[in-house]
């Protein structure tokens, strides 16, 4: 939205510096982009969100400067009074409409008007916030628009057959060309108005070329409607379609306006394209759509915001905002639920607001209080902290980051580097893994094929950012712990995190190791070699942290370091290569509770150097005890793997 | 006996002092102190000493032999220091140091480790939830029904629902870690601190500030009496510790349909100090933290009344927070792996 400050001007004096001025709309929640100048004119682009559609226009952006500047707003002369109305010779014209597609049908008819090249006052305008001056008569329905934020068409009244204009929903596949000359096929449910054998607009976001406004336009159709927001939503995202007029519908137009709007077009047209009204008023509508009010209890505001504001600085900001405050005896006990305590007691005052109708966006009353809020402005709140109890039960999904703290802490100790990689793959990543993409999740509507199925592994990842550092790095370790998404379909998806790491000079032995202390600091007791994979680059890991964390054994305890000395020896045996180093450990260990420790030392072909630990908790040990413990492990060693001693 | 002992201990002494290094000292220290050294066997003679002389002589032999000691404890010194300086003397010290191989933690895991740790500081516990999400608890719990405008703010990947009989449209990735509010609050009761880290997903188009997936921490509070004033200290303290207490930070009114009032949280540049440059996009401040105060549709939604209890929740982009602590200027550079880039952290 772009608002030029001389045109601000018109309707609300400024003294400031545009910089602070922009500085202020800001803090009260209109966002301003930037300020920048063309052609001699400061312009504000501003950022409007959603709930505001009357900021989408000049006058709603001079209100709310009008509140913050506590300077009086002056709103245009409007001179057409178009209710008391007696034609001569009116121009006739049916209007079918339903009330509940088309909440109001505002219309009025002017005949033997002039089209030609608006003014320059009127070009200017228009040029200045973007816009391309068309004729007087678009031009004014834009001007119009601009100012007071009623979208306004104009319809050539001599195109339309049959003199009549019928509301409907399209059924879908109507093809309509629009005034600027592009033809749409029109989606199911999109508001339209058609005459005897034609569509003539696409409600709410573009009129049709077939009834638009030429130089041979003598007589005009005026129409300002409200419309049902999501039906424009929907038809303006089907058709990729969007219009001022859409934003504004969309948001949810000044259902109050149109009549004023009407009469506002009427006036300039009348002014600078001649011509004689030629119809009464046309006002269908659903609802007579008054202001209607909305309480606020200062008890409440004070809650809510944390400080206590004056009833009269209130009713100060609320006039200011034209919300025409009215302080009234507050006799209720807002809380109902607590019927003991319900008394018809003063609690207070209560100020009961009127809401203008173009405040769409006020209706309940913490709307208002963020209005005051707004207004008496968030950078002169205190701060303070809350004041409750710190709430100490484990909440629902909790996630102990401690845990997540210690994983990576170890990954980085054993010279692994972290990073950051997207959860959405392509087609060929899980092809070049071998796999089948029908067995993946996968979005509807990806940003591109390379993003579009979710992955279940971090492996493609990690071996493509092992690939990138090629060229600059020897040594390279990389890890992630991030999610992956299984299932199928989406009925049947399960979301775990994985830690999972790659090297390219690891060997598979200091692979097993990072994982074995992992495990072990984390009181987990699974064999570390399944997570490990040797790939052509190097070596690659990864393991099921979510389901890891169940197993997670957090309570050590201590255990006493022994009080007698041990006995230490190293025994080298012949045995088969087949035989697994694992195993021979397995079985010493087995033949006596003396022996507390044993380790490979080394391997020199069929021979194995195993360093062997014996030590009693109670007492000294001897040789003596040793020997027999030694005779019984060679036995076993010999019996079972066919081993000799060396 | 007396001449003998003196005579013997100008030997040791020069000795001693002669040595090169610990072994000669050793051998000397053997030669006289020895089992059989001189200074041994002179001590052993003082019996044959009369009796008269022997207290006398006795004392000077221990004198004699505290002297030796201490001249032999002294060149140990000299000759260790001297080793050690002859050492480090021999050593190139401008020779960069061997650094042990340690990975590096990125950047983003470094500050999320600080955000989580200051919540913890002020009671909020981490929680953690799905990022293939329903569109209910995305949107709809979150006072954004279907078709509102808001909508447009956050353009959403759709799952494909092939295989079931569920709408499309109805699972989603999520787009903002709020839709961990209605998950949580749905669950359990007031009062509630609670911070959500999380990826999330939107349809855009990858630059240099916008991805299709970024990092966001959500966060909440719901008591009996949660003010506007409490969310505005709040964030300041968290920034504060974040960013450190000198940071400038200011607030705005936004609109978000989940909260009223609602905040928007900006941020002093830290690249320019406030004065204007592509980071901020001339503006000197950065917007970090929307929040508000949790809106009444919200609580009712989850249950809760909202004339019983009241909350404010909020939304830290992450990528922001590391832009702005490290100047990177590149979203792009957060999910590139070279390690050229995470080695600087």
């Amino acid at each position: 939205m772009k608002a030029p400050l001389s045109w601000l001007r018109e309707y609300v004096a400024i003294k400031i510096d545009p910089k602070i001025l922009g500085d202020k709309l800001i803090e009260i929640g209109l966002g301003t982009e930037k300020i920048y100048k063309e052609g001699g004119e400061t312009i504000f682009d501003l950022e409007i969100t959603p709930n505001r559609p009357d900021l989408l226009s000049i006058l709603g952006v001079a209100r709310e400067i009008s509140a913050i500047e506590k300077a009086p707003l002056k709103l245009p002369k409007i001179k057409s009074d178009l209710l008391n109305l007696k034609i001569k010779k009116p121009l006739l014209l049916k209007i079918e409409t339903d009330t509940n597609i088309n909440p109001r049908f505002t219309a009025i008819i002017i005949k033997n008007i002039t089209v030609k090249e608006s003014p320059k006052w009127l070009r200017d305008k228009l040029i200045q916030v973007g816009q391309r001056p068309i004729n007087n008569i678009v031009d004014i329905t834009n001007f119009v628009m601009l100012e007071l934020g009623n979208p306004i068409h104009a319809f050539d009244y001599d195109k339309i057959v049959g003199s009549c204009m019928t509301i409907k929903q399209a059924k879908g596949g109507e093809v309509f060309e629009s005034v600027d000359g592009i033809t749409y096929s029109l989606p199911k449910g999109a508001v339209i108005i058609k005459d005897k054998d034609k569509i003539i607009d696409l409600c709410g976001i573009k009129g049709g070329k077939n009834t638009g406004t030429y130089q041979e336009t003598k007589n005009i159709i005026l129409r300002a409607p409200v419309e049902i927001p999501t039906l424009i939503r929907k038809t303006s995202q089907a058709l990729g379609l969007r219009s001022e007029a859409s934003s504004i519908f969309e948001r949810g137009v000044n259902k109050g306006g149109t009549v004023d709007a009407i009469r506002r077009c009427v006036d300039l047209v009348l002014e600078l394209a001649g011509g004689d009204i030629a119809s009464t008023l046309y006002d269908i509508k659903k609802d007579e759509f008054e202001p209607w009010s909305v309480s606020l209890r200062l008890e409440r505001l004070s809650f809510i915001l944390g400080i206590t504001i004056p009833e009269e600085d209130v009713i100060n900001i609320l006039t200011r905002l034209n919300l025409n405050p009215k302080i009234m005896p507050n006799f209720c006990n807002p809380d109902k639920s607590k019927k003991s305590d319900y008394k018809k007691i003063r609690m207070g005052n209560l100020i009961e607001c009127t809401i203008p109708t173009y405040r769409n966006d006020l209706q309940i009353e913490e709307d208002i209080i963020e209005e005051v809020a707004r207004i008496y402005g968030y950078n002169n709140f205190p701060k303070t902290m809350p004041i409750g109890e710190v709430p100490t039960k484990k909440i629902p999904y909790f996630k102990d980051y401690k845990l997540d703290e210690e994983i990576k802490k170890i990954i980085t100790s054993a010279g692994f580097s972290e990073i950051y990689t997207n959860s959405l793959i392509s087609e060929d990543d899980i092809l070049q893994n071998e796999e089948d993409p029908s067995q993946y999740l996968q979005i509807n509507n990806p940003i591109s094929k390379d993003f579009k199925y979710l992955r279940q592994s971090l492996k493609i990842n990690l071996k493509k950012a092992l690939i990138q550092n090629m060229p600059y790095a020897k040594h390279i370790n990389l890890f992630e712990l991030g999610k992956i998404y299984l299932g199928k379909n989406i009925k049947e998806t399960s979301e775990k995190y994985y830690l999972a790491g790659i090297s390219n000079i690891k060997s598979f032995y200091e692979a097993k190791g990072v994982i074995e202390l992992l495990y072990r600091t984390l009181g987990i007791n699974e064999d570390a070699s399944t997570a490990i994979s040797i790939i052509e680059n190097g070596v690659y890991f990864q393991i099921n942290i979510t389901d890891m964390l169940d197993k997670v054994e957090k309570n050590k305890i201590f255990q006493p370091i022994p009080k007698f000395p041990p006995i230490i020896e190293d025994i080298s045996i012949i045995i088969s290569t087949d035989i697994k180093t694992g195993d021979i450990i397995e079985s010493i260990k087995k033949q006596s509770h003396l022996v507390v420790k044993v380790s490979l030392l080394n391997i020199y072909k069929d021979t194995r150097t195993f360093h062997i630990i014996y030590q009693h908790p109670d007492k000294n040990i001897t040789s003596e005890d040793v020997v027999v413990v030694r005779k019984k492990i060679i036995n076993h060693l010999k019996e079972k793997f066919l081993a000799s001693l060396k | 006996m007396r001449d003998e002992l003196i005579n013997i201990k100008n030997i040791a002494v020069s000795f001693i002092l002669d040595a090169q290094d610990k072994k000669t000292l050793e051998e000397v220290r053997m030669q006289f102190l020895g089992r059989s050294g001189k200074l041994t066997i002179a001590m052993k003679n003082i019996i044959k000493v009369p009796i008269e002389d022997r207290r006398d002589i006795g004392q000077l032999a221990n004198e004699i032999k505290r002297i030796v000691e201490e001249a032999i404890n002294q060149k140990i010194q000299t000759l260790t220091k001297f080793i050690t300086e002859e050492r480090r003397s021999k050593i190139d010290l401008s020779i960069p140091g061997i650094l042990p191989e340690i990975g590096h933690l990125h950047p983003m895991t470094q500050i999320l480790y600080d955000v989580v740790d200051v919540f913890k500081t002020i009671g909020f516990q981490a929680a953690d939830g799905p990022e293939i999400e329903s569109d209910y608890y995305n949107f709809e719990v979150l006072n954004i029904p279907k078709n509102h405008p808001a909508r447009d703010t956050q353009q959403t990947f759709y799952l494909n629902t092939r295989d079931t009989n569920l709408n499309p449209g109805e699972i989603i990735l999520r787009t903002q870690t709020s839709a961990m509010q209605g998950r949580v609050m749905e669950k359990t009761k007031p009062p509630l601190r609670v911070i959500v880290p999380g990826k999330n997903f939107r349809y855009e188009q990858v630059d240099a500030s916008h991805g299709f997936e970024f990092w966001q921490v959500e966060g909440f509070c719901v008591d009996k009496h949660i003010r506007l004033t409490d969310l505005f200290g709040t964030i300041s303290f968290v920034l504060g510790k974040l960013m450190g207490d000198k940071t400038k930070i200011k607030f705005a009114t936004t609109n978000f349909p989940f909260v009223e009032p609602g905040v928007d949280t900006y941020i002093e540049c830290t690249v320019c100090k406030g004065k204007g440059c592509s980071f901020c996009k001339n503006s000197g401040w950065s917007e970090i933290m929307p929040a508000g105060m949790i809106h009444p549709n919200v609580l009712r939604k989850v249950g809760y009344d909202p004339q019983e209890v009241s909350g404010f929740a909020f939304a830290i982009g992450m990528s922001r927070l590391v832009t702005l602590r490290y100047k990177m200027d590149d979203l792009r550079l957060l999910t590139n792996p070279d390690l050229r880039i995470l080695e600087q952290f």
